[in-house]
C-alpha cells in the first residue's frame, strides 16, 4: 500500500455540516493556513460517520483520520454526537490495541472555533510526520 | 441460592414431560456416532448429553430468525452459546417467547477437527482429562471469560463431588423447574468452577496481524459461522469495500501494487468492530477457518477490550442494552483529543 | 456518464495559488468527463450563462463546480442547474477556495490537493441520483424573544405585514435598556418617549400578543413548525410558530468584576448608566470629574478583547452634559482611542473639546479613594509620563457584555454563541441576521454591541428576512431523509433504538423497519448504526463517502 519514496503524512477528516465544517470554511475565509495534505469530507452530522469509513481510510493509505464534531450537548441533531463519542472511543481503543495509537482522533469543534480547528489538525499532522521520520512502520 | 438437585434421569423425565406437549422441542447435545453433536429432539431425548467436549460450531446459529410464537424450545447448551442466543434476542433475530435457555457449566472443549478419541460424557471426567493434558484445549476455552452456567433462564451447575444442580434465573426458568421432580432447596456446597477468569487487555500490532492473516483467502466462513453476525445481506457482499471486476482492475491501476486477495484487513477490521459489542468469544470463527488462522485471539481479544470500555459483557443480561445503542451525557471525558 | 467540470478563478482568489491549467489538463479527456471549463467568476451573469449553456449543449448528466465553498450561492447554483433542465441534486460543489487556495501557500501542493478534491468529488458524484425537495406548509407566525428596541422594531414590521406575532419579555414591561436612557444622542429624546411610541403602535395592531414577565422554557420542531412553550404569570402557554427572532439584548458590564476599579466600594465611583439614572446630580464650581473610557472592553485581563462601540459617544455625551450644566467644572476624559464613529460623532467630539473637556490618552493603573477625593494614578501614553490626579467624581464608561440568558437560550434553541458569549451569526458579512438554523434569526445587541440606530435596523432586517421565508405559507425541505431497503433489512431495530427524531417504526408483519419521512431530521445516525447499511441516508449513501475516501487517497 505504501510507496517506496517517503511521503508526507496524508490525513482525511470528517466534519459535520453544522459545526466543524463551518469552522473549516471560516478558517478558509480568514486565510488561516494548514498543511495541504489534510482533506476534509463533509457529513451532515458526525453520527453519520461509520467507523467502517475510518477503517477504510486508514487501510487505503491515510496516515491519520479525524472526526470533528460539535461539542457534546450542542449537536444540531440534538443527540447525534453522543453516539459518535461512544463509537469513536471504541474505535480508538481498537486501534490502540493494534498499537496504532494516534492515527484516529476525535475533535470537538464548534462553528466559531476556526482557530482550534487549525491548531488541532496541524498538531495531528506534525505528530504523524515525526512518527514517520522516526522510522516507525505502520 | 435456591435450586433443585438433579441427575441425568430426573432431567430426562422432566424433558420428556416437556416434549409431550404439542410443538415442544428440546435442543441440546446428543450422541452422533463416536462424537457428540447438537441435536434437536421431538420426542424422548434418550441420548441427550449435558456435556459436549467437542466444539464444531456455536449452537446459536441454528436458531437465527426463528420468529414463530407457537413453538416452544428448551435449550441446554454451553454458556457461550446461551450468551450468543441472548445477544440475538436483543437484536430481535429470535422470538424470546419461544425459547427457554439453560446454560450448563462448561469444562472446556477441543476442536471437533482434532477429535479422535472418545472423550467421556461426564463433567468431572472431562475436566480431569483437560487438567492432565490441555494441549488439545481450544484457545477460546483456555481463556474463556464465563464457563459457569449463570446465564439464560436457568443454569445447571456442577458441585465439587460431581453432583448436578439446576437454578432458575427468570420466571421461564422457574416454569421449567416445575417439571422436575423434587423440592427447591437452599444450596450450600461449593461449585467446581466458582468464578470467571480475568484476562489481560489484548495488545498486538499490524506486523503480527499481517503475519497471521497472510493466509486468509477471504472465504468469509468466519463471518458465516459467527453466531452474532446476523446481517441478512452483509456489507462485504457488495463492492463498496471490496471492488469487483473492472472497477477492481482500474483501482489497482490507479493505486499501485497490492497483495491479494485485496481488502483482507479491511474485512477483518470492520467485522471486528461490528461484532465487538456482541462477540461471546466462542471461537466458532477459528473452527470454520480453512486456513487455521488464529482468529479467536484477535476477535475475542478486541471484543473483550472494547466491551470492558463500557463495563459490558455480551450475553450477561437480556435487559442490558448494547453499548453502541445508548449513551450517558456525562461520560468518556477523555474521548476528545 | 457525461460529467461537466467548471472551475472558477474567483478573480485571483483561486487562480493565484492554484494552477488551474494543470487541473484542466488532468481532467480533460478523462473517461466520463465531457467538458472542463474555467472562468474568472462563475457566480457572475456570464459565468452562470456558461454553465447553463454547457449543460444544455453538451447534454451533461452530472455537474461539478469547483469554486467557493458549498454554503455560498448554493440556492443560486441549484436553481441554475434546474433551469438548465438537470435535477439540482446532480450538482456537486467543491470548495477549492476555502478548502484549498485560501488555506495553503504552495502552488504545487495546492494544485495536487485541488485535483484530489475534484477527483474525489467526481467519484462520489457518479453515484448521485435525482432527488426532489419536499413541500411543507409553514405557519405564518413568529415568536420574538425580548421586547427591547430591536425586538419591538421587528414586531412592528412583522405585524404590519400580516404575521401573527408573539413577544416574550422577561421584565414586567417592554422597552429593554432604552427605558433607562434619559437623553439619547443626537436626537435629544428620552428613551421612554421612543419606547412609548412603539408600544402604542404595537397596541393598535391586532395580531400582536405580548407576554411580559415571561420566559421561554422549551422549544422543538423544525422550520415552519416550531413548538415553543412560554412560562407566563398566567401559567404555561404553548404556541406553534413558523420562525423565531432572538432579541434579548445585552448585559451592561459590571465593573465590580474588576475590584481595582473600586466600584461599589466608594460612592464616588459610578458608571455612565448610574449617571443616566441620576442625571439630577448638580455640579458646583470647581468640581472635578474624571471619565474613564473602555471599561469592560478591549481588556485582555477579563477576556473581553472587543470594542463595545457605543461607550465613547456615551462618555463624550456625559462630558458634554456636565460642562453644559456648569462650565466651571474640571472634566477630564481618559481614553485609549476615541471612536465617535456615528454620523456627526466627530463634530460632537470636537465640540466637547471646545467646551473645555480635556481628553488625555492614558492607561489608568490605580484608583485610590481618599478623604479629599478619588486619586487616579496612571501613565499619559502620548507624553510617556506618569501622573496622579485627584477627582470628586469618577464616571466609568462601561461597555456591553453578552446577555446573561444567552447560554440558556442558546441551549434551548440549539444555536451557537461566539467566544465572547454573543450569539453567532451564520456569516459576519453575508448573513448577519441568520443563525445556523433555518427560521431562527437574531436581532440587536445580543449578537454584538450596537447603538440604538443599528439595533432598530438589525431588528427590521431580521424581520424582513423571516417574512420572506414565511410569506408564501409553504417551503421546500431538503430531501435528505433515511430510506430502508426492505430486502436487506434484518429487523434488528438498532436504528429504531438510536433514532433521535423517533422517526423509525417496526413493522411486525414483515419484520423490517420503516421511516416516517416527516419526522426524519436527516442526520444519518441510523445509517452508521446499521451494520449492513440496510437503512441509508439519501444524499449521503455509503458509496458516496467510501468512493470519496478512495478518491482522496489515490496516488497521483
Amino acid at each position: 500500500m505504501s510507496d517506496k519514496k517517503e511521503r508526507e503524512p496524508e490525513i482525511v477528516g470528517f466534519a459535520c455540516s453544522y459545526c466543524s465544517f463551518k469552522a473549516s470554511e471560516m478558517a478558509g475565509s480568514l486565510r488561516m493556513k494548514y498543511p495541504e495534505n489534510v482533506r476534509v469530507i463533509q457529513v451532515p452530522c458526525s453520527s453519520r460517520v461509520d467507523p467502517a469509513f475510518v477503517i477504510k481510510a486508514i487501510f487505503e493509505g491515510a496516515d491519520g483520520v479525524f472526526v470533528s464534531s460539535c461539542h457534546p450537548g450542542d449537536c444540531h441533531f440534538i443527540r447525534g454526537n453522543y453516539y459518535t463519542r461512544r463509537k469513536m472511543a471504541a474505535l480508538k481503543e481498537m486501534f490502540k490495541a493494534f498499537s496504532m495509537d494516534g492515527k484516529v482522533k476525535l475533535f470537538w469543534i464548534s462553528a466559531a472555533e476556526a482557530r482550534k480547528f487549525i491548531e488541532k489538525i496541524t498538531n495531528m499532522y506534525n505528530e504523524l510526520r515525526e512518527e514517520k521520520n522516526a522510522g516507525k512502520k505502520n | 441460592m435456591q435450586g433443585k438437585r438433579i441427575d441425568k434421569e430426573k432431567l430426562r423425565v422432566a424433558l420428556n414431560r416437556f416434549v409431550e406437549k404439542q410443538n415442544h422441542i428440546v435442543y441440546g447435545y446428543g450422541k452422533n456416532g463416536i462424537f457428540i453433536t447438537h441435536k434437536i429432539y421431538r420426542d424422548n431425548p434418550e441420548d441427550l448429553s449435558l456435556f459436549n467436549p467437542y466444539f464444531g460450531l456455536n449452537g446459536a446459529t441454528f436458531f437465527y430468525r426463528v420468529f414463530g410464537k407457537d413453538i416452544k424450545v428448551v435449550m441446554l447448551l454451553r454458556p457461550c452459546e446461551i450468551r450468543a442466543l441472548i445477544e440475538l434476542v436483543k437484536l430481535n433475530q429470535i422470538e424470546p417467547e419461544t425459547i427457554t435457555m439453560i446454560s450448563i457449566d462448561c469444562p472446556g472443549t477441543i476442536s471437533q477437527k482434532n477429535a479422535k478419541a472418545d472423550l467421556p460424557d461426564d463433567f468431572i471426567e472431562i475436566k480431569k482429562a483437560f487438567d492432565k493434558n490441555d494441549s488439545g484445549l481450544r484457545w477460546a476455552c483456555k481463556f474463556c471469560r464465563e464457563k459457569r452456567g449463570v446465564v439464560g433462564d436457568a443454569g445447571i451447575r456442577v458441585q465439587e463431588d460431581g453432583g448436578l444442580w439446576i437454578f432458575p434465573y427468570t420466571d421461564k426458568g422457574s416454569d421449567f423447574l416445575n417439571l422436575i421432580d423434587g423440592e427447591i432447596i437452599e444450596y450450600t456446597a461449593k461449585f467446581v468452577i466458582s468464578e470467571s477468569i480475568k484476562t489481560e487487555p489484548f495488545v498486538t500490532d499490524m506486523d503480527k496481524f499481517y503475519n497471521d492473516f497472510s493466509k486468509c483467502i477471504l472465504c468469509k466462513n468466519c463471518r458465516d459461522m459467527c453466531p452474532v453476525c446476523y446481517c441478512v445481506d452483509c456489507l462485504f457482499n457488495g463492492d463498496e469495500y471490496l471492488p469487483k471486476g473492472d472497477a477492481f482492475i482500474n483501482k489497482m491501476l490507479r493505486t499501485g501494487t497490492q497483495n491479494l486477495p485485496y481488502g483482507k484487513e479491511i474485512f477483518h477490521m470492520i467485522r471486528m468492530y461490528h461484532v465487538s459489542q456482541t462477540c461471546v468469544g466462542c471461537g466458532a470463527c477459528e473452527e470454520a477457518c480453512p486456513q487455521d488462522i488464529p482468529l479467536t485471539k484477535y476477535f475475542k481479544g478486541i471484543s473483550e477490550r472494547l466491551q470492558n470500555l463500557f463495563s459490558y459483557m455480551s450475553g450477561r443480561d437480556i435487559k442490558e442494552t448494547i453499548p453502541y445503542l445508548t449513551f450517558k451525557e456525562d461520560e468518556l471525558k477523555d474521548a476528545e483529543d | 456518464m457525461r460529467i461537466g467540470i467548471f472551475i472558477c478563478h474567483c478573480g485571483h482568489n483561486i487562480k493565484s495559488t492554484v494552477d488551474i491549467d494543470k487541473i484542466k489538463e488532468f481532467f480533460t479527456g478523462s473517461i466520463n468527463i465531457t467538458s472542463v471549463l474555467d472562468y474568472p467568476f462563475l457566480c457572475s451573469e456570464p459565468g452562470q450563462a456558461l454553465i447553463k449553456n454547457s449543460i444544455k449543449n453538451d447534454k451533461l448528466e452530472r455537474v461539478v463546480i469547483a469554486a467557493c465553498t458549498k454554503s455560498l450561492h448554493q440556492d443560486m447554483f441549484k436553481s441554475l442547474v434546474r433551469n438548465a433542465g438537470l435535477n439540482p441534486f446532480l450538482l456537486r460543489r467543491i470548495g477549492i477556495r476555502e478548502h484549498c487556495s485560501w488555506v495553503g501557500d504552495d502552488i504545487e501542493k495546492n494544485t495536487v490537493k485541488a485535483i484530489k478534491l475534484i477527483k474525489a468529488g467526481i467519484y462520489s458524484l457518479a453515484h448521485y441520483e435525482s432527488l426532489e425537495e419536499k413541500l411543507v406548509e409553514v405557519n405564518k407566525s413568529v415568536l420574538i424573544l425580548g421586547g427591547g428596541i430591536s425586538g419591538m422594531s421587528a414586531a412592528i414590521f412583522l405585524a404590519r405585514s400580516g404575521m401573527e406575532v408573539y413577544i416574550a419579555e422577561k421584565e414586567n414591561e417592554l422597552g429593554g435598556h432604552l427605558r433607562h436612557i434619559k437623553e439619547i444622542w443626537p436626537v435629544r429624546k428620552q428613551g421612554r418617549e421612543i419606547i412609548d411610541k412603539m408600544k402604542m403602535t404595537l397596541k393598535e395592531l391586532k395580531n400582536v400578543n405580548i407576554f411580559t414577565s415571561s420566559r421561554l422554557i422549551s422549544f422543538c420542531g423544525s422550520f415552519g413548525n416550531y413548538q415553543a412553550t412560554l412560562e407566563t404569570p398566567e401559567g404555561e402557554k404553548k404556541i406553534t410558530i413558523g420562525g423565531l427572532i432572538v432579541a434579548i439584548g445585552f448585559s451592561p458590564f459590571d465593573p465590580s468584576t474588576k475590584p481595582e476599579l473600586q466600584y461599589g466600594i466608594d460612592k464616588r465611583i459610578i458608571t455612565t448608566l448610574d449617571f443616566e439614572n441620576n442625571m439630577n446630580i448638580s455640579f458646583k464650581e470647581g468640581d472635578r470629574v474624571a471619565i474613564l473610557h473602555c471599561i469592560g472592553s478591549r481588556d485582555d485581563s477579563i477576556g473581553k478583547t472587543y470594542c463595545s462601540r457605543v461607550c465613547c459617544i456615551n462618555a463624550i455625551k456625559t462630558a458634554n452634559y456636565i460642562k453644559s450644566q456648569n462650565k466651571n467644572t474640571y472634566v477630564e476624559s481618559f481614553y485609549m482611542d476615541v471612536r465617535s464613529h456615528p454620523r456627526g460623532g466627530e463634530e460632537f467630539y470636537e465640540d466637547t473639546q471646545e467646551k473645555g473637556v480635556f481628553f488625555t490618552r492614558a492607561n489608568i493603573s490605580e484608583i485610590i479613594p481618599e478623604k479629599t477625593g478619588v486619586i487616579l494614578r496612571g501613565e499619559d501614553t502620548l507624553l510617556g509620563m506618569p501622573f496622579e490626579r485627584e477627582f470628586d467624581l469618577v464616571i466609568l464608561s462601561i461597555g456591553l457584555s453578552y446577555p446573561e440568558d444567552g447560554h440558556e437560550i442558546a441551549n434551548l434553541l440549539k444555536i451557537t454563541l461566539d467566544k465572547d458569549g454573543f450569539f453567532l451569526e451564520a456569516h459576519p458579512k453575508l448573513r448577519p441576521y441568520d443563525t445556523a438554523l433555518k427560521g431562527i434569526f437574531i436581532a440587536g445587541s445580543c449578537s454584538g454591541p450596537k447603538d440604538m440606530e443599528e439595533s432598530i435596523n438589525h431588528g427590521r432586517a431580521s424581520a424582513v428576512k423571516l417574512y420572506g421565508l414565511l410569506n408564501l405559507g409553504y417551503t421546500f425541505v431538503e430531501p435528505f431523509i433515511a430510506n430502508v431497503d426492505t430486502k436487506r433489512c434484518s429487523g434488528c431495530r438498532v436504528c429504531e433504538q438510536v433514532c433521535v427524531a423517533k422517526a423509525i417504526n417496526f413493522d411486525g408483519n414483515l419484520h423490517i423497519v420503516r421511516v416516517e419521512e416527516a419526522a426524519c431530521m436527516g442526520c444519518g445516525l441510523c445509517n452508521a448504526t446499521c451494520p449492513s447499511s440496510a437503512i441509508s441516508l439519501k444524499g449521503y449513501f455509503d458509496s458516496f463517502i467510501t468512493d470519496e475516501i478512495s478518491g482522496l487517497l489515490e496516488i497521483a
